[in-house]
C-alpha cells in the first residue's frame, strides 16, 4: 500500500486543510471523529489492558488520581486530598462530593468493592498490581472476600500496604481503580462499562465503533467539552489518512511515511502532533549463555549498531535509546548518549572476549514494519563486524512465550510498554532478579545484578523524590555499561488532526485522550471552510 | 436418492469432526500461551499461573479436548481469550456480514464470468476471445489486497464515488459499502469462472445436438443461448459452491481492506493472538458451511443434468 501514498503526495491532493478554526474562547460542543487501526477488545476496567481499549475507557471511568493534560504529574480526580503517612505504609484518602452518571454518590466502599473484584478475577492482569496492599493476598488467593488493607468509610478510603510502594498511587490512576456499585459488579461490565467519568457510552457496535457522549452531572465541565466522541475500530493507518483527508474523521494516526509528508507541508505542520511514549524497543540477549554471559560481547553489539540508520529508517517514528526510559521520563540519566557507532572499537571488544572471527547466532524477531526495520538493520551491522545472523519471524503470541523461559532463544526483539511514568513500571520488571522463573519471566535477558536488584528495591520505598530520581539515575548507568540489551529506540506517535481540534496533544500517558480539548466550529456547529 | 443423501451426510458429520478436531490440536500444539493472550505480553509470573490453573491451560491435550467437546456439544464454544466475548455471540454477529459478501462477491463473478466466457466462446480464436482470456489471467493472477487497495484508493477516494471503507447503517447505504470488496471478491473468482465457462462452452459446441440446431437454421447465439448453456453450467455451480462454503469463514484480506466486519477479519486477529476457542469456532463454521454447501450443489447438479437422475440399475 505504500507505493499508492508515494501516488498521493504526487497528486497533491489535500495538501492544506480544508478547514479553519472558527476562532473565539474554548467552548463546549460538537462531534470528534476518530479512529483506531486496531479494535477494542472489552470495556471491562478489571480487564482492558491493550492500549485501544484503554483509549475508549479511559474517558469512561474517573479514578482517585489522574494526570494533568500534556504532563505526567499526579492531580486530584475522585479523591480531593490525600496524605502518606510518614511511614509511608498508610494512604488516606478524601473522597470528593461526586456522583455517577444516574446521580447515585460515589462513596469510599465503591473504591473497595472494585477492587475487591480485581483482586478476585483470575483472570485480570491487574490483581498482582493491587498485591502490595495488606490482605490482598488472600483475596487473590480465594481465602477471603474482604481485603483487610482497604477501609472504606463514607467518604474516606484508607489503604494499608505490606512495605512502602511509591507504584501505588499511579496504579491507582489506571482505569482499572474506578470506582463500581453493587449492581455494576453483577452486570455485563464488559459492554455496559459504569460511567463515573466525564462520557458514558452511547452505543458499540463492536468490531466496528464506539460512541461516547458527554454524561450529565460530571464535577469537571472542562473535561467533557466535547459532545460526543465516535472512535472507528479496525481502520488502518493509511486509510485514516484519506479518511481525514476527505473530512471524514477529525484526528488521524500517521504511519512514518505519512508523517514525513505532513512535516513538509507548511499549511499541515502545525496540526501534527507528536509525543514519545514510554516504551523501550531493541534487543535482548539471554547473559545467562554464551556469548552473551560476557559483558564486552554485549557491549560490542551495543557499539556495532548504527543507530542514525535506524533512526532513518523509522521515519519519524522512534529517537534512539540508552536505556529503556525514555526522554522526559523521570529518573532518566540524561547525561548519557546511547552507544556511538564504532566497528573497531566493537570488533577489538570481541576479540578481547574470546570471537576475534565473530560467531553465528540466531535471532527471533516479530512479522510488524518496525521490527522488520530493526532486525535488518541489525542483520547489516553484526556482518560489519564478523557475525552473522539468522532472521526468524514469529507471531507475537509465539514470542512472548518464548523469550520468558531461560531455555527459550538466545537473542531476539525486546519491547517494553510503561504502565505509568515511573521506572518502576520498566526497570522492575525487565532488570530485576525477581522476576525471573522458568516459564515467564519478564526479566527476559535473565540479568542477575546484586546492586541493581538493591537500587531497585531501596527506590520503591524511597518517599523522597529527588533521592528516587538519583537511584534510579545510579541505574541507568549500570544498566548502560552492563548492556543486556542492544538499545535500540523509543517510539514517537504522531498523530495529525483538524485545524478546529483545539488544545490537543497526545497525553505523555494515555496518548490518545481527548477530554482536555474542544472543536472550535463554527456557530452551526460545522467546520467553518477555508 | 435418499440412501446417498443419508450416506453423504454420514460422511458430512465425519468431515466436520475431523476439521475441527485437527484444528484443535494444532492451535494447543502450537508453542503459544495462551494466558499470556489473555492477560498481555507484560504479564507476571503469578497472574498467568493463576490464570493457567483457573482455565486448565495446563491439563493434557486429551482433557482439554474432551472439555472442549463436551462443551460444544451442549451448544458452547467458549470465550475468546482476548475480549471474553463469547465465540457463539460473536459468529452470531459477524456471520451476516461474510455472508452479504460472499452472495454478493460470488453473484457478480458468476455473472460476469458467464457472461465473458460465452464471449469468449462465441469469439473463440479472435480478438475478444484472446482480449478476456489474458485480462482473465492478469486479474486472476492479482492479490487481492492489491487489488481492493488500488479500487479503494481510485474509486473511493480519488474519485469519490463510494466510501472509503466500512459496512454502512440501512440497504441503500450498506450496498454503497458493499460494492467495492464485493467487486474485489469478483474479480479474482470471475477470471477462473470465464476461463471455465469458455472452455465448457467450446466441448458443448462440438456435440451433435449442437449441430442438429445449427443445421436447424438457428443463429449461433440462439445456439449459445438456449441449447448449450444450460449443459456447460454443472461445473461452474460447482465451483461457486465450493467458493460460498470457502467464504462462509470469511474473507479474510478482503474484510481487512474494507473494514468489513466479518468472520475473517475475526480470524486473522484470532490466528495472530493464538486465541483458540475463536480460531476452532469460526474453523467448525467454515467446515459446516463447506460441508452443506456442497450437498447443495451435488443436488443442483443432478437437476441441472438429467442423465445424473437415472436411478443406478442393481447390477451396476
Amino acid at each position: 500500500m505504500r507505493w499508492m501514498l508515494v501516488l498521493l503526495f504526487a497528486c497533491s491532493h489535500g495538501d492544506a486543510p480544508r478547514w479553519k478554526e472558527a476562532g473565539g474562547p474554548p467552548r463546549a460542543g460538537g462531534t470528534l471523529r476518530v479512529a483506531s487501526y486496531g479494535g477494542v477488545n472489552t470495556l471491562d476496567p478489571a480487564i482492558a489492558i491493550d492500549e485501544i481499549s484503554i483509549a475508549a475507557l479511559h474517558p469512561i471511568v474517573d479514578r482517585l488520581v489522574g494526570y494533568a493534560p500534556d504532563s505526567t504529574e499526579l492531580v486530584p480526580r475522585l479523591a480531593e486530598r490525600w496524605t502518606i503517612s510518614p511511614d509511608g505504609l498508610t494512604y488516606t484518602f478524601a473522597l470528593r462530593d461526586a456522583t455517577y452518571a444516574d446521580g447515585t454518590r460515589i462513596v469510599a466502599a465503591d473504591f473497595k468493592r472494585s477492587f475487591e473484584r480485581t483482586l478476585s478475577k483470575a483472570d485480570s492482569p491487574f490483581g498482582p498490581y493491587l498485591a502490595k496492599i495488606a490482605g490482598a493476598q488472600d483475596v487473590i488467593d480465594g481465602k477471603a472476600s474482604s481485603c483487610t488493607g482497604i477501609v472504606a468509610a463514607e467518604r474516606t478510603l484508607t489503604i494499608t500496604l505490606t512495605a512502602p510502594n511509591a507504584a501505588l498511587l499511579y496504579e491507582l490512576a489506571m482505569p482499572f481503580a474506578s470506582p463500581l456499585t453493587e449492581a455494576a459488579v453483577t452486570s455485563d461490565l464488559r459492554t455496559a462499562p459504569l460511567a463515573s467519568g466525564p462520557y458514558e457510552l452511547a452505543r458499540w457496535d463492536q468490531g466496528q465503533q464506539v460512541e461516547l457522549v458527554r454524561r450529565p452531572r460530571f464535577y469537571d465541565p472542562a473535561r467533557q467539552r466535547i459532545d460526543r466522541i465516535i472512535l472507528r475500530e479496525n481502520t488502518p493507518r493509511d486509510v485514516q489518512f484519506m479518511m481525514f483527508d476527505r473530512g471524514e474523521l477529525d484526528a488521524a494516526e500517521l504511519s512514518g511515511s505519512d508523517q514525513r509528508w505532513v512535516e513538509r507541508q507548511p499549511a499541515w505542520a502545525p496540526h501534527l502532533k507528536s509525543r514519545a511514549l514510554m516504551n523501550a524497543f531493541g534487543s535482548r540477549m539471554n547473559t545467562r549463555v554464551k556469548p552473551f554471559d560476557d559483558r564486552r560481547v554485549r557491549q560490542a553489539l551495543n557499539y556495532a549498531v548504527d543507530k542514525q540508520r535506524i533512526t532513518k529508517l523509522l521515519m519519524g517514528t522512534s529517537t534512539p535509546a540508552h536505556g529503556v526510559l525514555a526522554p522526559g521520563a523521570f529518573g532518566r540519566d540524561d547525561g548519557l548518549a546511547p552507544y556511538p557507532h564504532d566497528r573497531q572499537k566493537a570488533i577489538a571488544l570481541l576479540a578481547e572476549a574470546g570471537y576475534p572471527n565473530g560467531f553465528s547466532i540466531d535471532y527471533l524477531t516479530l512479522p510488524d514494519e518496525q521490527a522488520e526495520k530493526l532486525a535488518l538493520s541489525l542483520q547489516a551491522d553484526l556482518a560489519a563486524v564478523g557475525i552473522t545472523m539468522t532472521i526468524t519471524q514469529v507471531s507475537p503470541a509465539t514470542w512472548g512465550t518464548a523469550i520468558g523461559k531461560p531455555s527459550g532463544p538466545t537473542f531476539s526483539i525486546g519491547t517494553w510498554v510503561g504502565d505509568y511514568p515511573d521506572p518502576l513500571s520498566l526497570l522492575d520488571p525487565l532488570f530485576h532478579s525477581r522476576n525471573i522463573t522458568d516459564d515467564n519471566s519478564t526479566n527476559s535477558s535473565f540479568f542477575t545484578n546484586a546492586e541493581i536488584d538493591g537500587i531497585l528495591d531501596a527506590a520503591r520505598g524511597e518517599g523522597d523524590r529527588a533521592k528516587r530520581a538519583a537511584l534510579y539515575r545510579r541505574a541507568e548507568k549500570i544498566l548502560y555499561d552492563e548492556a543486556p540489551w542492544i538499545w535500540g529506540y523509543h517510539q514517537v506517535f504522531n498523530e495529525v488532526v483538524q485545524p478546529y481540534v483545539r488544545d490537543y496533544r497526545p497525553h505523555p500517558v494515555w496518548v490518545r485522550d481527548y477530554t482536555s480539548a474542544w472543536l472550535d466550529l463554527g456557530p452551526d456547529g460545522e467546520p467553518v471552510k477555508r | 436418492m435418499t440412501n446417498m443423501i443419508i450416506r453423504r451426510v454420514g460422511w458430512s458429520l465425519l468431515v466436520i469432526w475431523f476439521v475441527i478436531t485437527a484444528t484443535f490440536l494444532m492451535t494447543v500444539a502450537l508453542p503459544a500461551d495462551p494466558a499470556k493472550t489473555m492477560l498481555g505480553p507484560q504479564a507476571t509470573a503469578d497472574s498467568l499461573a493463576r490464570v493457567t490453573e483457573r482455565y486448565c491451560f495446563d491439563d493434557s491435550i486429551v482433557v482439554q479436548y474432551g472439555c472442549w467437546v463436551n462443551n460444544l456439544v451442549h451448544g458452547d464454544l467458549g470465550e475468546s481469550y482476548r475480549t471474553r466475548r463469547p465465540v457463539t455471540e460473536l459468529i452470531g454477529d459477524r456471520i451476516w456480514p461474510t455472508l452479504q459478501l460472499a452472495f454478493a462477491g460470488v453473484a457478480l463473478a458468476l455473472i460476469g464470468g458467464i457472461f465473458l466466457g460465452a464471449i469468449a466462446a462465441y469469439r473463440r480464436g479472435r480478438w475478444p476471445d484472446r482480449a478476456i482470456t489474458g485480462a482473465t489471467l492478469i486479474l486472476q493472477s492479482t492479490p487481492p489486497f492489491v487489488l481492493g487497495a488500488v479500487l479503494l484508493y481510485v474509486v473511493a477516494y480519488r474519485w469519490d464515488l463510494l466510501p472509503l471503507g466500512g459496512y454502512g447503517e440501512g440497504v441503500i447505504d450498506r450496498i454503497a459499502h458493499l460494492i467495492l470488496p464485493a467487486t474485489t471478491l469478483a474479480l479474482g473468482g470471475l477470471a477462473y469462472y470465464a476461463r471455465v465457462a469458455r472452455t465448457e462452452l467450446v466441448d458443448v459446441l462440438r456435440e451433435d445436438y449442437v449441430r442438429t440446431a445449427r443445421s436447424k437454421g438457428l443463429a449461433e447465439r440462439d445456439v449459445l443461448l438456449r441449447h448449450a448453456l444450460r449443459p456447460a453450467l454443472p461445473p461452474l455451480v460447482t465451483l461457486a459452491a465450493m467458493d460460498l462454503g470457502v467464504l462462509a469463514g470469511g474473507a479474510v484480506v478482503i474484510e481487512s481492506v474494507f473494514r468489513w466486519p466479518g468472520l475473517g477479519r475475526e480470524l486473522l486477529q484470532a490466528i495472530l493472538d493464538v486465541d483458540m476457542p475463536v480460531i476452532v469456532g469460526i474453523t467448525l463454521v467454515t467446515a459446516i458451511a463447506v460441508v452443506v454447501v456442497t450437498l447443495i450443489a451435488d443436488l443442483i447438479q443432478v437437476w441441472l443434468d438429467p442423465r445424473l437422475r437415472v436411478p443406478a440399475t442393481p447390477h451396476s
